[in-house]
């Protein structure tokens, strides 16, 4: 089912934490809202699940205006961070209750109970209580008591930031997978980059209250519209540097860099280098100083500074000999060089 | 070593001060039961002439300790479960409930739950008269349990404070109403606040003593505080046996859930009155 | 929508009940405190009767002379009514005869009427009878009762009374109770008023240092011991919490009247055995602070025992990895700590300890003589219980009114320790 925000507003008290914000969000479509600490995404799902009131502006599920429509009644189905199982009830009737109110029979609730429990991959845990279960397995009960209604839509408020890096990685392609299957609409909310892009179809990235940029994370990754979306995706993150738009870039101190072929801005710039883009394999360029190693396994991350004073960030596969303290000269891949506008905006 | 004898020190110094109450606290239990020489400390035969008043009246006029005992049961039972019931509602609106004035509510429960409401004592007295609840023990079972009430509101409310929200938001999201919520989802989580508040305002209600001797001063509405103060008063002869046999039994109640829950009404006590 | 309505249903019946027995009654102590209720003149307005004792104080009252004479030697008449009134009730003959032979004729006292009534050929037998018989021609109002004002100003009228003294006796004649401000002239002029505040301010003072000193050391000293120790002692000073009062009491009168505890240990060494209780208003006075102060003490005890606990256990360890010796440790970490606790204990205990007389009225009653009557148990005595029997519920509403206003104040100093900004915050479910 669509879902469409138009010109939402959402004010607590004086303060306006969100303004006209326009989001369309297509049937099937998982889309990520990304964004720092602070920006509005919590209060956003909260909108748009109707625990909160928006304060203007309308909601959307398909056709139906939802905008005034009590949470009770707007097949909504929502994984809360910290799950928010009901700790004396058992998973079975976890699960069940959004059916119990609903005063289904008892035979239609186990049977559908069964079903989600099939789909999440806990039938053997139905008799157990919230606090008998691992945290994977909370997250799991949470999504199917979330899916049990067949929701219009699903809402993830951070659902994995409670997980240890391993379990994270498995219920990322779970609740991928479970969306995928069931084709239902969905948003998640979070603020791990890495999430967004690998669960998600498109991401809105979000700050103080404004959606920035909405795209397929691919083309927010290689083509982001302002500094700030650079800066946010990738990890290790991007490297800017002030440069000066000429002939050819200078960042000063005699460090020269070619233009990219579709910049054609002059004066005062800033540019930003991704660092698979930077390093040795790119012929030279850039003199400076290793001042930092950290070996990550497959690949090693280098920060050098430039002779400039600059700092930029090189990722490197493991094993190439660089050392603290050694002087580089490594180029960069100039044709992949983002220039942005003193303002933050892109050239 | 050093230190082990100065915890001695210590368990001296306090037991020193301690004696008093265990000194009484022997003797209540002992001179209940045994018959003493009057300048001697040494128990005597054993001997239950004091509990004579389980089966007889001990002077003529005096209601039965049963029906007073039935009384007192009733009054500390209605009243802690007219708190309870009532302070988890309010307090579930204070907590939890959007409503105009919120911020006023929760300011005057406050003030309320410092306030000293002995000092109201003579304006009830004269509005049960005119309400005619005087000298009954429904006027000092409403009395008793609006008294109660701003601790058992602010006790529940601490306790709703504690329920995370998500579950409340989680519930309103499986499309369960507000009171649903409430009576499905959150009251089980707050069932030690229920326990507790029930047990506070139980020993409370069965240990008053100035409402029903104001309010209720007749014979057919008398608690056993009253009725115990009514025989050590008439009494010229300070018959401590028969006293301290009649406080055993006034006080069983309350040494039973003393040993029952002795830790989680030391929590209450400490937290409860912190605010 | 919903959210507001079902929050002002859950809040309404506990509403209620405050509004009933905590506004009301905040208003009716102010309000009660301007009026001169007492048993006497009951609660729900009066009647209007004059008696023989109140003649002699008429004069001052501002009733001339002549009306008092009026009133007090009017007696019996023949009239009309009055036959009809006996014809119904005795006889008809009897009636009949009267009037023919006496009608108009007026006697002064009732022994006169009844010799008539006696005398008849048809005469009244029973003494019993007569008086009422007689009574039925009375045409004072000494001693009649009047329900209402317009009635007993009737009745003024027929007796023929100077009608110049008519408010007077009305005001006289009442027997309710009336507005007044004499309760506070009376507080500040009674020399008890002073005395009583001075042993409230003596009793809380002592019993609040007591509780606190007693309390802390109590809370510090389990600390240090071992836990099962630590809880002995605990659960020794808690049960005095939970105690009935009468029963805490109790104990305390057995251990310190003249057969108990004290009495019969220094009887061993040839003491006379004597109340220690209630001897003089010293030995009044220490029993009462330490009733209160082993309660209060345990009160402390719980508190201060979290307070403690709360302490980081790292803080203690630095402390006796720098050196410190246990009173150091005391001294410059514990105590410190301790502010905010010993803080709201002194401001919740002064409170409770102002307001309460429960303890003291049943130990001492305030005795010996008024030795240890507190302002609280001074407004009760007054109030609710006095041996002369009639109880001044006005000038006992001014003495609560004091408490009352000093409650006021403060609890609203106690909403001071809140954050008010807290109260603030908005429910999260915005429905
Ligand atoms: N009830 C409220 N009253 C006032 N301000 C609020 C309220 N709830 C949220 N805010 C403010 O709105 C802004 C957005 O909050 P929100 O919870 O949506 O952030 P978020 O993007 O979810 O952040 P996080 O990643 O930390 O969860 C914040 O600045 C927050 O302080
Ligand atoms: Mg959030």
């Amino acid at each position: 089912m669509e879902l469409k925000l138009n010109k939402f507003t959402k004010r607590f008290g004086d303060t306006t934490v969100i303004k006209d914000m326009d989001l369309t969000v297509a049937s099937g479509e998982m889309l990520a809202l990304l964004g720092p600490s602070g920006c509005g995404k919590s209060t956003t799902l909260f909108a748009i699940c109707g625990i909160h009131k928006m304060s203007g502006g309308t909601l959307h599920f398909g056709e139906r205006d939802v905008t005034t429509v009590p949470a009770q009644q707007r097949s909504v189905g929502v994984v809360f961070q910290n799950y928010a199982l009901y700790p004396h009830m058992t998973v079975e009737q976890n699960i069940g209750f959004p059916l119990k109110v609903q005063k289904l029979s008892k035979s239609v609730i186990k049977a559908e109970v069964a079903r989600l429990a099939e789909l999440v991959q806990i039938g053997d845990l139905l008799n157990r209580r919230p606090a008998q279960l691992s945290g994977g397995q909370q997250q799991r009960v949470a999504l199917a008591r979330a899916m049990i209604r067949k929701p219009d839509v699903l809402l993830l408020d951070e659902p994995l930031a409670n997980l240890d890096a391993k379990l994270r990685l498995e219920m990322r392609s779970e609740i991928r997978r479970i969306q995928r299957e069931t084709g239902i609409t969905a948003i998640l909310v979070t603020h791990d980059q890495v999430e967004a892009m690998s669960m998600c179809d498109r991401i809105a990235l979000m700050k103080e209250g404004k959606i920035v940029q909405l795209d397929k994370p691919e083309n927010m990754y290689a083509n982001p519209g302002t500094q700030f979306v650079a800066g946010f995706l990738g990890n290790p993150p991007i490297s800017f540097l002030p440069a000066t738009a000429g002939e050819t870039l200078s960042l000063g101190g005699n460090q020269t860099l070619a233009r990219p072929s579709t910049l054609d801005a002059q004066g005062d710039i800033v540019i930003g280098i991704r660092p698979e883009h930077f390093g040795p394999q790119h012929g030279t360029g850039l003199e400076g100083e290793v001042i930092f190693v950290e070996p990550q396994g497959r690949e090693d991350l280098i920060d050098v500074r430039l002779d400039n004073g600059g700092a930029i960030c090189a990722i490197l596969p493991s094993g190439e000999p660089v050392k603290l303290g050694q002087r580089v000269n490594w180029g960069v891949a100039s044709e992949r060089i983002l220039a942005f506008a003193n303002d933050g905006s892109r050239l | 070593m050093n230190t082990n004898s100065r915890i001695w020190h210590l368990v001296v110094i306090l037991a020193i001060f301690s004696a008093p109450l265990l000194i009484m606290y022997v003797f209540q239990v002992m001179d209940s039961f045994t018959e003493r020489r009057p300048d001697s400390l040494w128990p005597g035969e054993l001997d239950l002439s004091n509990w004579r008043f389980l089966w007889e009246k001990i002077d003529s006029g005096r209601p039965s300790i049963w029906v007073v005992t039935f009384n007192t049961f009733v009054f500390a039972t209605t009243t802690a479960v007219a708190v309870t019931s009532l302070s988890t509602m309010a307090g579930y609106a204070l907590s939890r409930l959007n409503m105009p004035g919120r911020p006023y509510f929760l300011g005057g429960l406050i003030m309320l739950h410092a306030f000293p409401t002995i000092t109201l004592i003579i304006a009830i007295f004269i509005i049960l008269q005119f309400l005619g609840l005087f000298d009954s023990l429904l006027g000092i079972i409403f009395v008793k349990a609006a008294l109660e009430l701003p601790f058992g509101i602010w006790i529940m409310k601490g306790f709703y404070d504690t329920v995370p929200w998500e579950i409340e938001m989680a519930g309103v999201q499986d499309g369960a109403s507000r009171v649903r919520v409430w009576w499905e989802l959150v009251l089980p989580q707050v069932k030690p606040g229920l326990a507790a508040l029930l047990i506070i305002s139980f020993l409370s209600g069965w240990s008053e003593f100035v409402l029903p001797l104001v309010l209720a001063p007749g014979s057919s509405t008398q608690v056993l505080a009253t009725y115990m103060n009514a025989v050590i008063q008439d009494d010229a002869t300070a018959d401590f046996g028969l006293f301290k046999a009649i406080g055993m039994f006034y006080s069983i109640p309350v040494i039973v859930i003393y040993l029952l829950f002795q830790k989680q009404l030391m929590n209450i006590y400490g937290g409860g009155t912190k605010g | 929508m919903t959210s507001r309505f079902l929050g002002i249903t859950f809040l309404s019946p506990a509403l209620v009940s405050v509004i009933l027995f905590f506004l009301l009654p905040v208003l009716l102590t102010v309000v009660f405190a301007f009026t001169n209720m007492s048993t006497s003149t009951g609660i729900m307005g009066g009647d209007y009767r004059i008696i023989k004792d109140q003649l002699r104080s008429l004069p001052d009252a501002g009733v001339s002379n002549e009306s008092i004479e009026q009133l007090e030697t009017a007696g019996f008449q023949i009239t009309e009514t009055g036959l009809a009134a006996l014809a119904r009730n005795f006889s008809a003959d009897t009636a009949e005869e009267l009037g023919r032979n006496y009608m108009g004729e007026t006697f002064t006292a009732r022994r006169d009427l009844e010799r008539v009534l006696r005398g008849l050929d048809d005469p009244i037998r029973k003494t019993r009878d007569r008086k009422a018989a007689a009574d039925l021609f009375a045409v004072t109002i000494m001693g009649e009762r009047y329900d209402s004002e317009a009635s007993f100003r009737t009745a003024l009228a027929s007796t023929g009374i100077d009608t110049a003294d008519h408010d007077a006796l009305v005001n006289v004649a009442y027997t309710g109770w009336t507005w007044t401000t004499d309760n506070f002239r009376l507080l500040l002029e009674l020399p008890s008023t002073l005395r009583y505040a001075m042993n409230t301010a003596f009793y809380v003072v002592c019993t609040l240092l007591f509780n606190i000193t007693f309390g802390l050391f109590l809370a510090i000293s389990t600390f240090y011991l071992p836990a099962k120790l630590a809880n002995t002692f605990r659960a020794v000073w808690f049960l005095p919490r939970i105690l009935p009062p009468v029963l805490y009491v109790l104990m305390w009168s057995w251990f310190t009247w003249d057969n108990g505890f004290i009495a019969t240990v220094t009887g061993w060494f040839g003491v006379p055995p004597q109340n220690w209780m209630m001897q003089t208003s010293t030995h009044a006075w220490t029993v009462v602070v330490l009733i209160n102060g082993f309660v209060g003490a345990s009160l402390g005890m719980i508190l201060f025992s979290s307070a403690i606990k709360a302490i980081p256990t790292s803080m203690l360890y630095a402390s006796e990895v720098d050196g410190a010796n246990r009173w150091q440790q005391v001294r410059f970490i514990i105590l410190p700590q301790m502010r905010w606790p010993i803080l709201f204990m002194t401001s919740y205990q002064t409170l409770s300890l102002l307001t309460s007389f429960e303890y003291i009225l049943l130990a001492t009653d305030g005795g010996p003589g008024r030795g240890t009557e507190v302002w609280a148990l001074a407004a009760y005595h007054t109030a609710l219980n006095n041996y002369g029997g009639n109880l001044q519920y006005g000038l006992g509403a001014a003495y609560a009114l004091v408490l009352v206003v000093i409650g006021i104040a403060l609890s609203a100093l106690y909403l001071r320790f809140f954050n008010f900004k807290e109260l603030l915050i908005k429910p999260r479910i915005e429905q």
